[in-house]
């Protein structure tokens, strides 16, 4: 272990694969200036151990299988760690009382001999936007509080379906609209990483339960970052889909043109091995593709296999706009760095320009809080969610939702009131679909040229809890990094590479890979190389190590 | 003499400030002829069926006004001739065929409804604004 006292910039070197500065012929050349302030770190592991990760979900399907363990230890296990962990971090807003039962329903089947689904004896994590139906399903919001859907969301059944055991629903930011769980109608999720910050959001919950190991994998939900950016903040792997490739019923709508449901994993493969479970076309999602659905991770391979080149011929394009002005220095180096490892592992690193960039940010959020206005009229408290009886029906419906919504969703709501308000749809709204339009052409034109354009996922690592809670525009300013490919409706994958000082052992910086639509088999098969090949780095925050120990 | 140099001060300061506005193309403005008026809160709760009191009027007026002025960024692009895309959807007609099909777990609906006399959905009045 390293200590601080070192030169930052050979810390730096210990930390990555064969590392050397980009030379001759390379367009891209990462200048690795460091700051002695924000020092790119080693993690202080428990162990010496920087092994890269291994799929938990094949862990637990090869002990069932060989009868080395039982699906009701497995998930005992995972509940006391749970338990153990909630007080401090409160990533669910309810924990299923069946989960031991549903385990045992999984070791039945083991005595039969009966075939086992790809998820079987795996906990896994569900936001609280998605409706279940054997639990509440409350949005985040007090308006809300106690509502047991009638159905389960398409992705929850198709969870089932495999053999998953649903551990729990866990905290967002109210009906998705925030980026710290601050805003949840209930609790605030403390980052895993360091109980202090946040753990960003609006899937923050989902992102703690995995970080914590409270379960083994978890369903979020992404409008403009909700997945990539807690991910980031958490040091696990997000994976946004493309727009359509899962379907939305049962997704509660913050806005239906830019929202997807997606996957949270310890790895790659994991995350691979959800998504495929939760990908498809749904007669009931009329937005949801019809497109064949790949195996991602059986093309995901073990290390030793790999080529000595294994990313040759792969073209990268590094979005300027995102190293620059309001960028962290800590989080600008991890991704120079995770650059130059592409770069090792054979891939031809580039920088590119996407010109609209910076319009994405406020045209997203006129698309987004517009859309909400509209989404969000359906709580009104006559057919289902908590009521305000009154005398007259205008009266009812304002205090249901005045004591229902919380200060974030009713300014959201007011906002795109606004936008959308007669002669102003012109002025806003329509002109945030044009440049829509302008940020889909120009990821475009660089998808064309590039195989995946990679960024951080935020501008910054974690935030204390209370930093931006009362600044819109300083809670939004984060988002920039996300939106636009929201926007544009294109996968993203964000992967743990790095830290910056700051926490218990650092605080781990996420790095985003974006690729062209439905092109979820590449991202997933550069991820998971760059994650078997990066040395020196576990993330596993040392609340849990010590559980695990 | 004054007057033709005062002439040639005056085209060539017309040029200067030709050549001004021209290089100023970029920030012209592009929005619609009447701008927006400032957000009216009272005014948008009731449009959004939300009953807030003076004091959240009084926190959020300076919050949503500060966003919608951040929003205004938009007017000064040239959006000519660009078309709005209404979501990221690439695929074509993918709706299914306009057949009913009975939900199942009618039981479970009604039961979430607050106030529910069979087989009303019941509210109070309407009464007409004044």
């Amino acid at each position: 272990m390293l200590s601080s006292v070192q030169n930052p910039r050979l810390f730096f070197v210990r930390c990555r694969f064969q590392f050397h500065l980009p030379s001759k012929s390379r367009h891209f050349h990462g200048s690795v200036a460091v700051r002695t302030s924000e020092t790119v770190m080693e993690p202080q592991t428990h162990a010496s151990s920087t092994t890269p990760p291994s799929s938990e979900i094949l862990t637990i399907r090869k002990s069932l299988l060989s009868h080395q363990k039982k699906a009701v230890d497995i998930a005992e296990e995972y509940l006391n760690r749970l338990r153990q962990t909630e007080p401090q971090i409160q990533s669910f807003l309810h924990v299923s009382e069946n989960a031991l039962r549903d385990a045992q329903a999984i070791d039945q089947k083991i005595e039969r001999n009966e075939e086992l689904g790809p998820l079987a004896g795996v906990l896994v994590g569900v936001k609280d936007n998605i409706c279940t139906v054997d639990m509440p399903s409350t949005g985040g919001s007090r308006i809300l509080e106690d509502y047991r859907p009638a159905f389960d969301a398409t992705a929850v059944k198709k969870l089932r379906e495999c053999g998953a055991i649903i551990v729990g629903k866990t905290n967002l930011d109210e009906f998705g609209m925030g980026s710290t769980t601050e805003s949840s109608g209930f609790q605030v999720t403390a980052n895993p990483w360091d109980v202090s910050r946040v753990p960003g959001g609006s899937s923050g919950g989902s992102a703690a339960a995995v970080s914590a190991r409270q379960c083994v994998v978890s369903l979020g939900s992404d409008t403009g970052g909700s997945v990539r950016q807690p991910a980031s903040f958490c040091g696990v792997v997000g994976m946004k889909p493309t727009y359509g490739r899962v379907s939305r019923f049962g997704l509660m709508a913050y806005a239906s043109s830019l929202d997807v449901i997606g996957c949270f994993g310890s790895s790659v493969v994991d995350t691979a091995i959800l998504l495929h479970a939760i990908s498809g076309h749904d007669i009931l999602d009329a937005t949801s593709s019809k497109r064949v659905v790949p195996d991602f991770s059986s093309q995901l391979t073990s290390m030793e296999l790999f080529e000595s080149k294994p990313l040759r011929g792969l073209r990268v394009g590094v979005i300027r706009e995102t190293l620059g002005d309001g960028v962290d220095m800590g989080v600008i180096s991890s991704i120079k760095a995770a650059a130059s490892h592409l770069e090792e592992l054979g891939s031809t690193v580039i920088e590119v320009s996407l010109p609209s960039f910076s319009l994405g940010l406020p045209a997203y959020y006129i698309l987004a809080s517009s859309e909400s206005s509209s989404n969000l009229s359906r709580y009104d408290g006559v057919r289902y969610g908590n009521q305000v009886a009154s005398d007259e029906l205008n009266s009812l419906y304002g205090d249901s939702r005045a004591n229902g919504f919380g200060p974030e969703v009713k300014m959201r709501i007011l906002m795109g009131t606004y936008a959308l308000s007669a002669g102003y749809y012109d002025a806003y709204y329509k002109r945030a679909q044009q440049v829509r339009t302008l940020v889909q052409k120009s990821f475009k034109t660089a998808l064309d040229e590039n195989d995946i354009l990679i960024s951080p996922a935020a501008p910054s690592v974690a935030y204390k809890i209370g930093e931006k809670k009362n600044d819109p525009l300083a809670m939004y300013a984060g988002d920039i990094m996300t939106v636009n490919v929201n926007l544009a409706g294109l996968p993203a994958l964000v992967l743990p590479c790095g830290f910056v000082e700051g926490g218990v052992a650092g605080l781990p910086v996420g790095l985003q890979m974006i690729g062209a639509a439905f092109d979820e088999e590449k991202l997933l098969k550069v991820g998971h190389i760059f994650e078997q090949t990066l040395q020196g780095c576990r993330f596993l925050p040392p609340l849990v190590a010590d559980s695990l120990s | 003499m004054s007057t033709r140099v005062s002439f040639v001060m005056g085209v060539s300061s017309l040029l200067q400030r030709r050549c001004l506005w021209s290089s100023q193309w970029r920030v012209r403005n592009y929005s619609v002829r009447s701008a927006p008026l400032p957000p009216d809160l009272p005014l948008l709760a009731e449009t959004a069926r939300i009953s807030l009191t003076p004091k959240e009027v009084e926190e959020f007026t300076p919050k949503i006004q500060q966003v919608i002025n951040w929003f205004g960024q938009l007017q000064a692009v040239d959006l000519q001739s660009i078309e709005p895309a209404l979501r990221a959807d690439t695929e074509g007609d993918n709706l299914r065929n306009d057949v009913p099909e009975t939900f199942e777990n009618r039981e479970a609906m009604l039961s979430a409804v607050p106030s529910f006399e069979e087989p009303y959905i019941k509210v109070p009045k309407v009464l007409n604004k004044e």
